[in-house]
């Protein structure tokens, strides 16, 4: 792995064992490389594995085959706990569905990210703040999600992700539930920070107007990439 | 500490849930302490009329087997017949018996007058540690006696004054012997004069033994045998004095452990299947939160703390539902013994006891539920709807 990749994918493999005993390779040989700080986006059509690519890098689902190095970790090669701690420290989550905490406030729910870290509680608090703040939702750090618009639904659950310093940020249909304007808005948000901050992302959505943050897009179609275009190709 | 807020919130969120929880603590709890404070008050009232006197079984005759001449009559309120007193060498030698004590009581009208011999200071219708003003007396004494508290005030005797019963005797001591004496009388003195002072000079008679035997799981035992060697006799162990005793709850302590404990089970059961339940209606949150970074301590620590809260409440509840359930049952014990229930107070170690079981449950059923939670996967988990 060179110094400029923090994601390294090789032969990567998924099967699952359907109910009539048949197998669905939901990835099949996916390689791919990652630089540090590159905004990467996964398109392709429902079915083509892009969420459970999405899904082995940030370690919530493990291969059947191939490797997954992540800043310098083989993940295939990690336990449960080990997981949880790459999870924990170099990992950020958008999901399409936002999955916040119904019972917890906006504050509760980026603090929820920071409580197993050890940070002392007023370190977990005034974090949390800056980063509703950054989301621009300082003035709702204390609504429940229910009380939330959807956008504003998102951009805690970008807070949340950004909680704990995350060298990669994970974006699994980020957009998918919100109009344009709002997708746009998140969008923004995550490049934004992402970039300030030198994260990288690996981004899967549907949303045309990606275009404008990525760098390279990254086409799945039946569990294999189809075509890989840098931002150069884009442009062009 | 984001766990305890959010078990908190999830307590309140579950209203239903956490109240059928709480409830099954509440039940278990108040239950141990009533049924064992109800049991340790039952068991007092009934042996402290034996334990009082230092004897394990009373022994007297149902039949006459010695003549009584008019004018006084050798009895009390309890017990009858007078026997020789050198039966009690032949009870000393059946198995068990440590050794047997002579009383002899003689009533007249509302009075009642005791022999005792001073020399058992273990075992006898007064000890010496009844003693309160005055002194014991001694196998030398002649016609000294030891006076009832209440009897000497509403008499207004005093150490020195002379009291009569079939003879003047000087009060060289006041006693107070307690409510709960079986054996209680007014007026003590020693047995020899006794027997010479009553008109019917029942020289060398007796009307009660107390044995006491060496062990007191040989007590029935030890009953038994002296019956069936005497069929005319009777004896009167905690036992018997057990059947007479009446209360809401009769109940040995062994028992109220058992029933408490089986109940303390089934709650256990009772939450574990509920937070069960709770799990997997928030098999999703937990899969976020693993997602974020949750391990599976951390999981495991939020359902135990909420599970642990929830003891804590019910504990806390039973305990006071315990404490008045029990104070009730303890004033309706006591029937013919009732009075021994003065003795007996709730524990508070019983109900630290009650409350220690209630969270340790808690944490129990806690653990087991949150094993499940840990185990999702989170991927799978967040999937759910």
């Amino acid at each position: 792995m060179t110094t400029r990749n923090i994601i390294e994918v090789s032969n990567l493999t998924k099967t699952y064992q359907t109910r009539s005993g048949g197998e669905l390779k939901a990835v099949n040989n996916v390689s791919l490389e990652v630089q540090k700080g590159e905004f990467l986006t996964v398109l392709g059509p429902s079915g083509s594995g892009k969420t459970t690519l999405l899904n082995m890098i940030g370690g919530l689902d493990k291969p059947t085959g191939g490797k997954i190095v992540l800043d310098g970790l083989e993940l295939s090669k990690l336990n449960d706990g080990e997981l949880v701690k790459v999870r924990r420290e170099k990992v950020g989550f958008v999901f399409q569905a936002f999955n916040l905490i119904p019972t917890f406030s906006a504050l509760e729910n980026v603090e929820a990210a920071l409580a197993p870290t050890g940070i002392p509680k007023s370190e977990q608090v005034e974090r949390s703040v800056a980063l509703l703040e950054m989301v621009r939702l300082k003035e709702r750090v204390n609504h429940l999600p229910a009380e939330l618009s959807a956008g504003e639904q998102q951009r805690v659950a970008v807070a949340r992700a950004f909680a704990n310093k995350p060298k990669v940020l994970l974006l699994d249909e980020p957009t998918g539930n919100l109009d344009t304007r709002t997708g746009k808005e998140i969008l923004r948000l995550c490049h934004g920070a992402s970039r300030e901050q030198g994260v990288t992302v690996v981004a899967v959505t549907h949303a045309a107007y990606v275009g404008g943050f990525t760098d390279r897009l990254l086409y799945m179609v039946d569990g294999q990439v189809f075509s890989d275009i840098p931002k150069s190709e884009l442009e062009g | 500490m984001i766990s305890f807020s959010y078990a908190l919130k999830e307590i309140r969120r579950r209203k239903y849930r956490t109240a059928v929880n709480i409830a099954g603590f509440v039940i278990a709890v108040s239950t141990l302490i009533t049924l064992v404070t109800a049991a340790r008050g039952w068991e007092t009232c009934t042996s402290v009329p034996l334990n009082s006197i230092g004897t394990d079984i009373i022994f007297i005759y149902t039949a006459p087997v010695a003549p009584v001449s008019n004018g006084c009559y050798i009895a009390n309120h309890l017990f009858a017949f007078p026997f020789n007193q050198t039966l009690l060498n032949d009870l000393a030698d059946v198995p068990d018996v440590e050794y047997a004590v002579p009383i002899l009581m003689h009533r007249l009208r509302a009075m009642v007058f005791t022999g005792i011999d001073p020399t058992q200071t273990e075992t006898n219708a007064v000890l010496p540690s009844d003693v309160i003003e005055g002194r014991y007396l001694t196998a030398d004494d002649g016609y000294v006696a030891l006076v009832d508290k209440e009897y000497a005030e509403l008499n207004n005797l005093t150490l020195g004054s002379t009291v009569t019963y079939c003879g003047n005797f000087v009060v060289v001591g006041i006693v107070d012997v307690g409510a709960t004496n079986i054996v209680k009388s007014h007026i003590y003195a020693n047995l020899p004069v006794v027997q010479e002072s009553l008109p019917e000079k029942p020289v060398g008679l007796v009307n009660i033994a107390l044995i006491r035997t060496s062990s007191p799981s040989k007590v029935e035992q030890t009953a038994a045998e002296i019956e069936e060697r005497w069929p005319d006799a009777s004896t009167l162990t905690g036992a018997d004095l057990a059947e007479t005793a009446v209360g809401v709850i009769q109940i040995g302590e062994e028992t109220a452990w058992n029933i408490s404990i089986a109940l303390t089970v089934i709650a256990i059961v009772f939450v574990v299947k509920s937070q069960l339940g709770n799990v997997s209606e928030r098999t999703r949150e937990i899969g976020i939160l693993k997602a974020i970074g949750w391990s599976n301590r951390n999981v495991v620590n939020q359902i135990v703390t909420e599970s642990m809260i929830q003891g804590i409440i019910g504990g806390l509840l039973g305990c006071i539902l315990g404490y008045i359930f029990a104070s009730y049952v303890l004033s309706t014990i006591g029937g013919e013994v009732g009075g021994a229930l003065n003795l007996v107070s709730i524990d508070p170690i019983l109900i630290a006891a009650g409350f220690v079981i209630a969270v340790a449950g808690a944490v129990a059923a806690g653990l087991f539920s949150s094993f499940r939670a840990a185990r999702l996967v989170p991927v799978e988990a967040i999937r759910t709807t």
